[in-house]
């Protein structure tokens, strides 16, 4: 670490360079298992028992995790409407606010975040785990051996989990969205004294169905981008136990800086 | 984290509820020891000489790409959904940039920038901990005598406090500059109307700062936690790692809900 300390007070621009040229390796890469999971999938064709283990796996799983982030999410959006709520005496529309708030853009971000915490980081570390222990087995040779016992691994593998990350994905942020609206509810009657009824009403009125299918949309596409991330982070691990620690950490912040990316992507695209 | 599906029936249902409910308060008992451990480490424990300064650039500078990128985006992204709502309701934009820069600095800053801190430094600190667990390295460190606590969480934990709020300031500046330009650029907004402090009170920034010194905290503890407890090879690097994300993200949440609370209390009684 202290080397890596000098080489940047020494040469910014060559630490910038190695970024850039590290970042482009990572894009390509992840581009390439992303061309080669599409193929897969043309004639969409996999392993079913692997699928469904793997949702089971990713989504049922989750579900805690996502209900309690998106129960205390629903209470922080609550909370900051307050503020403009003892301000203005505007009780009409807190329900507006923090659905739309939480419909478009906190619900499918932070979500995401979480399940890429969780599901993301775990898929790495599971592929990772694959291929160290495969001793001095590179990944390459692996496949390899997978492919001469006529397995395709991308297929038995990768595809799977891809497809897997995104349906949960998706699923999940239906039930985040709603457990957040009613962690909403239950705060703002507790915190602010607004009637549920009156923060249900606020939200139907003023929200349209293309709110709720903007999060949704984007939710999917999150949902592709940490499966890929994941899986490229994976099999790509070397050096034993300390490298997979290593891709574990890159595969969550890949994962966190396409959301944002993404995010703003698709919220320019989308109606 | 076994796989295969546990008994479902309403006994084990409400069983498997409170243990894992009794587990989150014994989880919190220990890292709240572990907290206070901490403190006396840094207090007056022993530490290698210059780690301090080695771990900030690790914590901070190395992150300093990371938060411009993430929070960047996401404040083009939440000025261009809350102008596009506002346009459709009131049409009056003026006010969006005084309240934008008030819900950065008391939540939305101090929040995406520990949650960003989190899946990268959090996975990283568990990640480096982890591996020097399974490498025996620690086990070397207490034969000599040494507390891990002291030798290697301390000099994290003064790292993340101190950078984790330099980072904030430089993520909400970016997040603010980010969002006058969207506003200006998408919505003709005049950027003077934009670039307007006076709706940030004294109390804002408490807020602000008491949540980021509180995340600053919690996120090296909750991770050198995970990283302390990992066991057996690269599996539980990679499991202690995972761990750690998905625990400091998910304090981090919790915290911003609690203190945002006591917040609004305080709102409430001092008008």
């Amino acid at each position: 670490m202290t080397g890596a300390r000098r080489a940047a007070l020494r040469s910014p621009i060559e630490t910038l360079g190695a970024t850039a040229m590290q970042v482009a390796r990572e894009a390509g890469g992840i581009t390439l298992l992303a061309g080669r999971v599409l193929r897969c999938l043309v004639p969409p064709s996999m392993d079913g028992r692997e699928l469904t283990r793997n949702m089971y796996r990713m989504g049922n799983r989750s579900v805690p995790i996502v209900a309690l982030t998106a129960f205390f999410v629903g209470g922080i959006m609550v909370i900051q409407a307050g503020m403009y709520v003892r301000q203005f005496n505007a009780t009409g529309l807190v329900g507006w606010g923090a659905g739309y708030a939480i419909f478009r853009e906190i619900g499918p971000v932070l979500i995401a975040l979480m399940f890429s915490g969780r599901v993301g980081s775990n898929n790495t570390a599971e592929l990772g785990t694959m291929t160290v222990t495969e001793g001095t087995m590179t990944v390459t040779e692996q496949l390899d051996g997978l492919r001469a016992l006529a397995i395709d691994p991308i297929r038995y593998l990768i595809v799977p989990r891809v497809v897997a990350m995104m349906v949960m994905l998706f699923i999940l942020t239906v039930v985040g969205d709603l457990v957040s609206i009613a962690g909403g509810m239950l705060f703002s009657r507790l915190l602010i004294g607004i009637d549920p009824s009156t923060f249900y009403y606020s939200l139907v009125d003023n929200l349209d169905w293309i709110d709720f299918v903007h999060g949704l949309v984007k939710s999917a596409v999150f949902g592709l981008s940490i499966a890929l991330t994941s899986c490229y982070f994976g099999v790509s691990v070397r050096g034993g136990a300390v490298g997979v620690g290593r891709a574990v950490n890159a595969a969550v912040v890949a994962a966190a800086v396409s959301i944002m990316l993404l995010d703003f992507f698709l919220t320019f695209l989308l109606p | 984290m076994s796989e295969d599906r546990p008994a479902t029936g309403p006994r084990q249902r409400i069983e498997r509820l409170g243990a894992a409910a009794l587990d989150g308060l014994a989880a919190t008992g220990q890292l709240a020891g572990m907290l206070g451990a901490t403190w006396r480490g840094v207090v007056r424990g022993r530490r290698p000489p210059g780690e301090v300064a080695n771990q900030m650039f690790v914590v901070g500078n190395k992150s300093l790409l990371f938060v411009a990128v993430t929070l960047g985006f996401i404040g083009m992204v939440m000025v261009y959904q809350s102008c596009l709502q506002l346009e459709r309701i009131t049409g009056d934009l003026s006010r969006i940039g005084p309240e934008f820069l008030k819900l950065l600095v008391q939540d939305f800053g101090p929040t995406i920038t520990a949650l960003m801190l989190a899946t990268r430094v959090g996975a990283g600190i568990a990640a480096e901990i982890g591996s020097m667990v399974v490498t025996e390295q620690v086990d070397a460190l207490r034969m000599s005598g040494v507390t891990p606590i002291d030798y290697l969480i301390a000099p994290r934990f003064i790292a993340c406090v101190v950078m984790g709020a330099v980072l904030t300031v430089f993520g909400v500046a970016i997040a603010y500059l980010a969002g006058g330009l969207t506003a200006w650029s998408s919505f003709d907004l005049n950027p003077r109307l934009f670039f307007d402090p006076s709706r940030v009170g004294f109390l804002d920034l408490c807020l602000g700062l008491t949540k980021t010194l509180c995340y600053g905290m919690a996120i090296p503890v909750i991770s050198g936690a995970c990283g302390l407890r990992a066991r057996g090879g690269s599996e539980g690097v990679g499991a202690a790692t995972t761990a750690a994300v998905i625990g400091s993200s998910l304090a981090v949440i919790a915290l911003d809900l609690v203190i945002s609370g006591v917040g609004l209390l305080l709102v409430g009684h001092g008008r």
